[in-house]
């Protein structure tokens, strides 16, 4: 659905000596002294399926906003190519772009972006109108997604008169009311308080399940990436430095920068018996008395049950087979402190 | 002049802003002093600028004038273009005028009520009501209507023109680069010159006083068009483009009516430029209410004057009060009600249209020119010398004449020769500066010189100088006091609003009433005038002065004295330059204007040569001069205000 490769984007007049200063290695500082270019995108490639949420996510500055605004060609990019629903997205004219973005392509912006001399109907009803649509149509449209978003009532009061999680419910309606393909999401929740922003991740993953869109989402809250995502890249001076599944990059962080990120996950939520059993091979002991647990269930759901035990867990294949066994020692090991848990993990990776 | 270089060098190595600012002013000062002295001993024989040099740029345009009025009937220029333009804009003149004329009377005073209340609530209606009345009590409704129409239709023609050239230097910034210059040079100038130019081609018709009009009122509608459009949230312009929408859509859809307020403050300064200017034009024959100030202030009728000067005071602040509120969307009142009450306006309006009740019942006309007659005269028996104590209006004013404008006046067109006032004022462009200032200042003077407009200038220059003095005497203290105070603040404001409401021709009607004729009520005039400038940019400049910057110097135990002689007026000397700046410019334009109430210089002679349609050359010299003097004045204050920021901000 979206194939990226090669991108750059570098803000400044040197753009070409700067890019082949980042080619032959040199940091984002060095260049910026050097040539006063700033490297904010650097040869970043990665492909998103159909149906799939693409999380990109790392520190203010790394370039997220960046990206994505080269992706919707809100910027130009300097080089790369990006391919949208088939569509060359660099090669299009300002026609096509336009009708890719009427069409196919929505994005959902963190300060909201609503335009406050429009009634909430109005601002939903904005790209439809844009297209031509007849506006009885087009309100009627806006008015059923106002209702999927939650807002029923709201639909001739202006903006203002929300609050900031009823705005960004306008704003994702907006996005939807074309019925497009492809979303984007930059920070869209970041301007929520915690609370609103459960709220909103739950009702974007309830929405995902049933309208099965192309999304990609910019956040730099882990575990908002986590509970989104089907594959997450983390990015930094505005290179990918991971792409994975969130167990992938909890497990195995790529390197400190991404272990600094999972520091804080909330692993218990993302990780299962499967990754913290021993083999039943290495057990010697018998397994038959011992309680059993499902291979992918997360360890928050299991860890009571082993707290009131002082035996392991026994841990079921998909077949209903024991494969193996889990003990308090070897869920502790998992969630232990993460500088250790990496110096430890990082020696054992490296042996051959 | 030769050590001008070195000081130069002296200042870019001298660290310690800005105490050595003071120190190295103060040698410059007595340096130019004693050198001025020095050089006037010597060349005291040169004297006036010799009449002699006189280019005569009246006598051309006098022929040039001549030549158009006798080629009015048969040139080209005049049957195929001059022509038809002005049948076209005195026919739209009129048939507005003729329209007001229609509506009647009643119908006024309902729009102005329902106006200011849907925009400013109920009181605001009141008001409305009772303005709109006054012009039918007053008996100058006519005038009103016709001053009304030459504005609406000037205005009409600024929105037409400059909301697009708004728009279009919004969109691109080469435009704004070449437009911006022109803006403000076209701001620079007293509103007063720009009738001279066009009365060489168009008479003393209404189509001078349009276009003079339109120039001088259209640069804060371009200006608001493009600044408003320009700083819209970029997040906005980022969702129309990903919702597909054209540039075209983005504009009509989003820009526009987000801009909107924004163009809508801009279009009330419009409002309010085009009305003093149009009153201004009754010196050109336009009438009006204008004209009845004017016919009644030059027979010396103050009662008259303050009628119709009221009036205007009046249509200006019904005015501002509308299109300020209608500026702010969130202010709208009692919407169903007023609206229910203007569809019941319309029929009401149509009847008596076509009965012809159009004035206004002459049973209520009142009039209180006779009790202000009384009061001024008693006034000018009473206040002129309060029981012979020597304090009152008539010594003040022989004080301030005697005392400063006759020998500044003197100073500046006698004992200094000109050379070394050429000299002079070329030496502060280069020490401001550079040699491009200070060549262009040299030239502009010269080039008054040269058109026989050195004694009148130096005169005009006198006057600006002493009323520029009286304004910050008053306006930077006060500035001080609104800054530090906010309840001072709130107690001024409307004093402000209201003095900034009134054009700058009426503000002559009062200061007549204390000071009578002559030099000293033109500068009274352009006290009150400058007065509100002096005192907001004061008070901006302080109170920019950072939080941190004032709690920094009370924590090293500064007084409040300390404080803000040692570090908030440092701090805020660009902004009070800024007072200085556009102070000196309002003065200079009331000045000119003063000239017609006895306030002799560049004014009289501009208004005198535009009576006489003969010497209509004189005029248009006395105008460049004005323009002249303008233009460096405005380049020295803004050349210190540039040299008194902070070296961070300077470059
Ligand atoms: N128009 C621009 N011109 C120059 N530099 C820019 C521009 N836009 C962004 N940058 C720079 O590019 C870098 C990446 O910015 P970007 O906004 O993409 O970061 P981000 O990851 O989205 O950060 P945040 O989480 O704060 O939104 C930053 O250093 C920023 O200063
Ligand atoms: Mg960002």
């Amino acid at each position: 659905m979206i194939e990226v490769s090669g991108l750059w984007k570098i803000f400044g007049d040197a753009s070409a000596k700067a890019h082949r200063m980042a080619s032959d290695g040199a940091s984002r500082a060095e260049i910026q002294e050097q040539t006063g270019a700033l490297v904010a995108v650097k040869d970043v490639s990665f492909s998103v399926a159909p149906g799939e949420t693409f999380v990109v996510m790392g520190l203010s500055g790394s370039g997220k906003s960046t990206l994505i605004r080269c992706l919707a060609r809100l910027i130009e990019p300097t080089s790369g190519d990006i391919s949208i629903c088939g569509a060359d997205v660099i090669a299009l004219s300002a026609d096509g772009l336009r009708d890719l973005r009427r069409h196919r392509l929505s994005m959902v912006f963190q300060h909201f972006g609503l335009f406050p001399h429009r009634t909430v109907v109005d601002n939903v009803a904005f790209g439809l109108e844009v297209r031509g649509v007849p506006r009885a149509d087009r309100r009627e449209r806006a008015l059923e997604l106002i209702g999927t978003v939650g807002l029923d009532g709201w639909a001739d009061h202006h903006p203002q008169q929300l609050s900031g999680g009823m705005q960004q419910r306008v704003g994702l309606a907006r996005a939807l009311a074309v019925d497009p393909d492809v979303l984007f999401f930059d920070e869209p929740f970041s301007a929520l308080d915690p609370l609103i922003r459960r709220d909103m991740q739950d009702e974007l993953i309830a929405l995902q399940l049933r309208m099965q869109r192309t999304l990609v989402f910019i956040t730099h809250d882990f575990s908002e990436a986590l509970r989104l995502a089907d594959r997450i890249a983390i990015m930094r001076d505005g290179e990918f430095v991971q792409v994975g599944t969130a167990v992938e990059i909890v497990t195995n962080p790529a390197d400190d920068y991404v272990a600094a990120f999972t520091q804080d996950a909330p692993k218990a939520k993302v990780l299962t018996a499967d990754h913290a059993m021993e083999p039943i091979e290495r057990f010697d002991g018998d397994v038959g008395s011992l309680a059993r647990v499902g291979r992918w269930t997360v360890l928050e759901d299991f860890i009571p049950r082993l707290l009131s035990t002082p035996d392991p867990l026994a841990v079921a294949g998909d077949d209903g087979e024991v494969i193996g066994v889990v003990s308090h020692a070897d869920v502790a090991r998992l969630l232990a402190p993460p500088a250790r848990a990496a110096a430890e993990a990082a020696p054992l990776e490296t042996r051959p | 002049m030769t050590v001008a270089p070195a000081a130069d060098g002296a200042t870019r190595s001298a660290p310690g802003w800005p105490q050595s600012t003071l120190a190295r002013v103060g040698i410059w000062v007595a340096v130019g002093v004693a050198l001025t002295w020095v050089a006037s001993r010597l060349l005291g024989s040169v004297g006036e600028f010799p009449q002699s040099w006189d280019v005569g740029l009246a006598e051309p345009i006098s022929d040039a004038r001549g030549w158009l009025i006798d080629n009015q009937r048969t040139h080209w220029l005049y049957t195929a273009i001059l022509d038809p333009f002005s049948d076209v804009t005195e026919g739209a003149i009129e048939a507005l005028e003729s329209t007001l004329l229609w509506i009647p009377w009643y119908s006024y005073v309902g729009i102005a009520g329902l106006g200011l209340w849907w925009t400013r609530g109920r009181a605001a209606g009141l008001l409305g009501v009772a303005g709109a009345s006054y012009f039918g009590v007053l008996d100058v409704w006519e005038q009103g209507l016709s001053t009304l129409s030459l504005m609406g239709v000037a205005v009409t023609c600024a929105v037409v023109i400059g909301v697009p050239i708004g728009v279009w230097s919004s969109r691109s910034d080469r435009v704004q680069r070449v437009a911006r210059p022109v803006l403000d040079a076209m701001q620079t100038f007293p509103g007063f010159v720009y009738l001279i130019p066009f009365t060489l081609l168009f008479s003393f018709g209404p189509v001078t006083s349009l276009l003079a009009t339109l120039i001088f009122a259209l640069p804060p509608i371009v200006r608001a068009t493009d600044l408003g459009i320009r700083n819209l949230p970029p997040g906005l312009i980022d969702a129309a483009a990903m919702s597909g929408a054209t540039e075209r859509q983005t504009l009509i859809k989003v820009r526009f009516p987000l801009a909107r307020p924004a163009i809508l403050v801009g279009l009330n300064q419009t409002i309010n430029m085009a009305l003093s200017l149009v009153v201004i034009a009754a010196l050109i024959g336009a009438g009006g209410l204008g004209g009845s100030v004017l016919r009644a202030l030059q027979t010396l009728q103050v009662g008259a004057a303050a009628e119709s000067g009221l009036a205007i005071v009046v249509m200006a602040i019904l005015l501002d009060r509308f299109f300020s509120g209608l500026a702010d969307p969130t202010s709208r009142h009692d919407p169903a009600r007023v609206k229910l009450l203007a569809i019941a306006m319309i029929p009401a309006t149509l009847v008596g249209g076509i009965l012809g009740w159009t004035t206004f019942p002459s049973q209520l006309t009142w009039s209180f020119a006779g009790g202000i007659d009384r009061a001024v005269e008693w006034a000018q028996v009473n206040l002129f010398d309060i029981a012979d104590s020597g304090i009152g209006t008539g010594p003040f004013s022989d004080f301030i004449t005697i005392r400063f404008i006759t020998p500044l006046r003197e100073l500046f067109a006698q004992d200094i020769p000109w050379p070394v006032m050429i000299g002079l004022v070329a030496a502060i462009g280069l020490a401001l500066s550079g040699w491009r200032l200070a060549a262009g200042l040299a030239a502009a003077l010269a080039a008054i010189g040269l058109l026989g407009m050195w004694e009148l200038s130096m005169d005009t220059v006198a006057q600006c100088i002493v009323a520029m003095a009286m304004t910050l005497m008053i306006g930077v203290p006060v500035g001080v006091l609104t800054a530090r105070y906010d309840r001072v603040r709130a107690a001024i404001r409307p004093i402000l609003d209201f003095l900034q409401t009134i054009p700058s021709f009426v503000l002559l009607v009062p200061v007549i009433m204390l000071f009578n004729v002559g030099r000293v009520p033109g500068i009274m005039a352009a006290v009150l005038y400058a007065l509100p400038a002096a005192i907001h940019y004061t008070d901006l400049g302080l109170r920019g002065v950072p939080a941190a910057t004032r709690e920094a110097a009370t924590s090293f135990g500064a007084t409040g004295r300390q404080r803000l002689l040692k570090v908030d007026l440092p701090l805020a000397a660009p902004q009070i330059m800024v007072a200085v700046n556009q102070t000196i410019m309002l003065v200079l334009s009331m000045v000119v204007i003063a000239g017609l109430v006895g306030g002799g210089g560049l004014g009289l002679e501009t208004v005198r040569a535009l009576r006489r349609s003969d010497s209509v050359g004189t005029g248009f010299e006395a105008g460049i001069a004005i323009v002249l003097l303008a233009a460096i004045l405005d380049r020295v204050t803004r050349a210190i205000a540039d040299r008194l920021s902070p070296p961070s901000a300077a470059r």
